[in-house]
């Protein structure tokens, strides 16, 4: 075939609308295009994505005898699959099919909007670009692989139990990777669930009992991932299982060695910092799996070499201290990023005193508090002086909606302090005074509203305002607060017994290390980047590794779930094909090696 | 081809990239017109990436190949862009 034949590039310009057309002058980008060196044909389209503008591209195709062609309209993330498929259908290699976004430049709320001048030129310098590089562009052969029936999950949490479990049921192998000793992640722990005050670990049970018994799954608890390679179809990854000196076959989680274990430590995770666990110990009653672990950074083998009491104890030998990490590698079709979130720390706020007051608590530890299974086994005592506390004062959005720590709304904050608020005054103490002092109260869900309205008919008060600071009795340990209320116009000055912060949520640790891990982007605030926010909410820059619930930003249990499905069923449509078609460069880029040709 | 496109995936906060930076625009002045260089910020322009399969960087593609992923020795980068201007079509 002739050189000159092959490099036949047209051009599409779209107006889309008035959004590119209404933003600089397409007659002159026009003609300033056909001057461009090795642009064989330009033609515009009011809208190129529309079946009218492809029939015209598809038309041209044929007409002008092309073999490439670029479109300069919007975001590659966006639209350039429909141009691939567009032109594919007229004959074109999808590797010979871009999409260059103009469009960017002109749009009304774009950040990037510029004068019509300064976007045309700009335009002019990206599609010189484009052409070049589409002229100099070697084709690379398509490969066909075969896609693994296997998926990997990122989190033992909600949301990956519920990806994994509809994967597991669809016949997927499914390996759910969890970093701490229990799958169950933060829904185990929030006690109740709003809007129908569930019980959170009842209603959860099912899913964790169900991924515990699953012939198709494989929980690999104590575990992270510590690489990865390959593509979709075909991912390499080794995942490092940290010991739990704990022989998993013979434990039966009877607790014997917990009793004996003559170490007792503060519970960062299961009780918030606000009880106590053994050096060995069972996260909690309804752990999957059920059995001990231990905790070589306090016990007292591990650290002076005596004790053993656990080992002496166990019923069925199962107490192992000889245990070293594991690694484990596993081929992949696909992974799901379930990860989670963590609550935001305010210390870092000092004008609440968080960490300074003992009485300063957040709502993930009022939760832990109010959980009957929980260190005070649901008996609501503040932290000072275990006395039950007759007045509570709530502040919303501690680190969320603030510039100096996360600008974003945190989407679930306002909901589980009326949660709280409900649980203690319909079944904990009813007398309790709670205050919320808020910004704006953003009940959007089914059945929030109705929630809210709830909430306010038990007496709960609410206060439009935050409070600028709080101050300790050095006595009494109650605090005081003043906020400004703007709705009766004067200072308020109120004295707590205990306040509740409602903190931020913010990534979970290891987010970004797994980011650079998997290759997947993070957006702004640190959370997983979706492709696109509204079209393509749970896929990546990654094909073939998806993100669903608080891994991708803030989100409330029944929006982790529908991630979840939507998810599972992204890794779904690309391996039930069995064979993926790839071009032979991105198979080639998983051999390729450190500096390596 | 006698004509080279390098596309050249970085990111901001990325370590190795400055160096492959660095290389290519002294490659630039002894190559001149011959050599055109793209930098493609991954966190901008995430397809582009997710095309070539790329996964870190930095990376480097040539003439649409992909060639090196990390930072490559600065002989064995030219070598590869010598071999595309004298690639026969």
């Amino acid at each position: 075939m002739p050189a000159e034949r092959e490099k036949r590039i047209g051009l599409f310009i779209c107006h889309c609308g008035k959004n590119v057309a209404g933003g600089l002058n397409i007659k002159n980008l026009v003609e300033s295009s056909k001057k461009i060196k090795g642009v064989s044909f330009v033609a515009e389209n009011k809208f190129s994505c529309s079946e009218d503008g492809q029939v015209d591209i598809q038309e041209a195709i044929h007409e002008q005898k092309l073999d490439r062609i670029i479109v300069a309209a919007c975001s590659p993330s966006l639209h350039l699959m429909t141009f691939q498929r567009c032109g594919e259908k007229a004959g074109i290699e999808p590797q010979f099919v871009d999409l260059i976004d103009i469009r960017k430049w002109t749009m009304h709320g774009s950040p990037q909007k510029t004068s019509p001048e300064e976007a045309l030129k700009k335009s002019i310098q990206l599609i010189d670009l484009a052409v070049k590089r589409m002229r100099l562009k070697r084709l690379v052969p398509m490969a066909e692989i075969k896609a693994e029936k296997s998926i990997l999950v990122i989190g033992g949490g909600v949301a990956g139990l519920e990806a994994g479990l509809d994967l597991a049921d669809k016949g997927y192998k499914v390996y759910i990777v969890e970093r701490l000793p229990t799958i169950g992640g933060k829904m185990a722990l929030l006690y109740k669930v709003f809007p129908t005050n569930d019980c959170a670990p009842c209603i959860l049970a099912p899913k964790t009992a169900y991924a515990n018994i699953h012939p198709n799954i494989t929980l690999l608890t104590n575990s992270e991932v510590k690489n990865v390679s390959g593509h979709i179809g075909s991912f390499n990854v080794n995942i490092l299982q940290n010991p739990r000196y704990i022989d998993l076959d013979k434990c039966t989680g009877c607790g014997e060695c917990v009793e004996k274990c003559p170490v007792k430590v503060k519970d960062e995770v299961f009780s918030a910092g606000l009880g106590e666990r053994k050096a060995i110990y069972i996260p909690y009653d309804q752990s999957i799996p059920k059995k001990a672990v231990i905790d070589a950074s306090n016990c007292l083998y591990f650290q002076k070499g005596v004790c053993r009491l656990c080992e002496k104890q166990c019923p069925t030998d199962a107490i192992n201290f000889d245990q070293k990490p594991k690694s484990v590698n596993i081929k992949v079709g696909a992974m799901i990023a379930a990860t989670g979130f963590d609550e935001y720390d305010p210390s870092g706020k000092s004008e609440y005193g968080y960490g300074r007051y003992k009485n300063v608590i957040t709502q993930f530890q009022l939760a832990r508090l109010l959980d009957i299974d929980g260190p005070t086994k649901g008996q609501l005592l503040r932290p000072s002086d275990r006395k039950e506390p007759k007045r509570i004062v709530m502040i919303q959005c501690v680190g969320s909606r603030d510039q100096k720590t996360n600008p974003y709304c945190s989407n679930i904050c306002c909901m589980y302090a009326l949660k709280h608020a409900q649980i203690i005054k319909e079944m904990v103490l009813p007398q309790t005074d709670i205050f919320i002092c808020f910004i704006d109260m953003r009940t959007v869900g089914k059945g929030f509203e109705e929630y809210y309205r709830r909430t306010r008919e038990l007496g709960v008060h609410f206060i439009r305002a935050r409070p600028s600071e709080i101050a300790e009795d050095r006595e009494t340990k109650n605090l005081y607060l003043n906020v400004e209320d703007p709705e009766i116009g004067r200072l308020l000055k109120l004295e707590a017994d205990m306040v509740v912060l409602s903190c931020a949520t913010v990534p979970s640790s290891g987010t970004e290390e797994l980011s650079r891990i998997l290759g997947v982007k993070l957006d702004e605030n640190g959370f997983f980047k979706e492709m696109h926010p509204k079209l393509r909410p749970v896929e990546t820059n990654v094909r073939g590794i998806y993100i669903c619930g608080s891994a991708q930003g803030p989100k409330d249990i029944p929006d982790s779930i529908v991630q979840a499905k939507a998810a599972a069923s992204c890794a779904d449509s690309e391996l039930r094909k069995n064979k993926i078609r790839l071009p032979q460069l991105i198979v080639n880029a998983s051999k390729l090696k450190k500096g390596d040709k | 081809m006698e004509e080279v496109y390098v596309e050249e995936f970085m990111s901001p906060g990325c370590v190795g990239c400055p160096a492959v930076q660095k290389m290519l625009e002294e490659l630039k002045e002894e190559f001149g017109d011959k050599l055109t260089v793209e930098e493609v910020d991954i966190t901008v322009d995430t397809t582009r990436a997710s095309q070539y399969g790329i996964m870190s960087v930095p990376a480097v593609a040539i003439n649409g190949v992909l060639k090196f992923i990390d930072v490559p020795e600065k002989e064995a980068l030219k070598k590869a862009i010598l071999e595309e201007i004298e690639r026969e079509e």
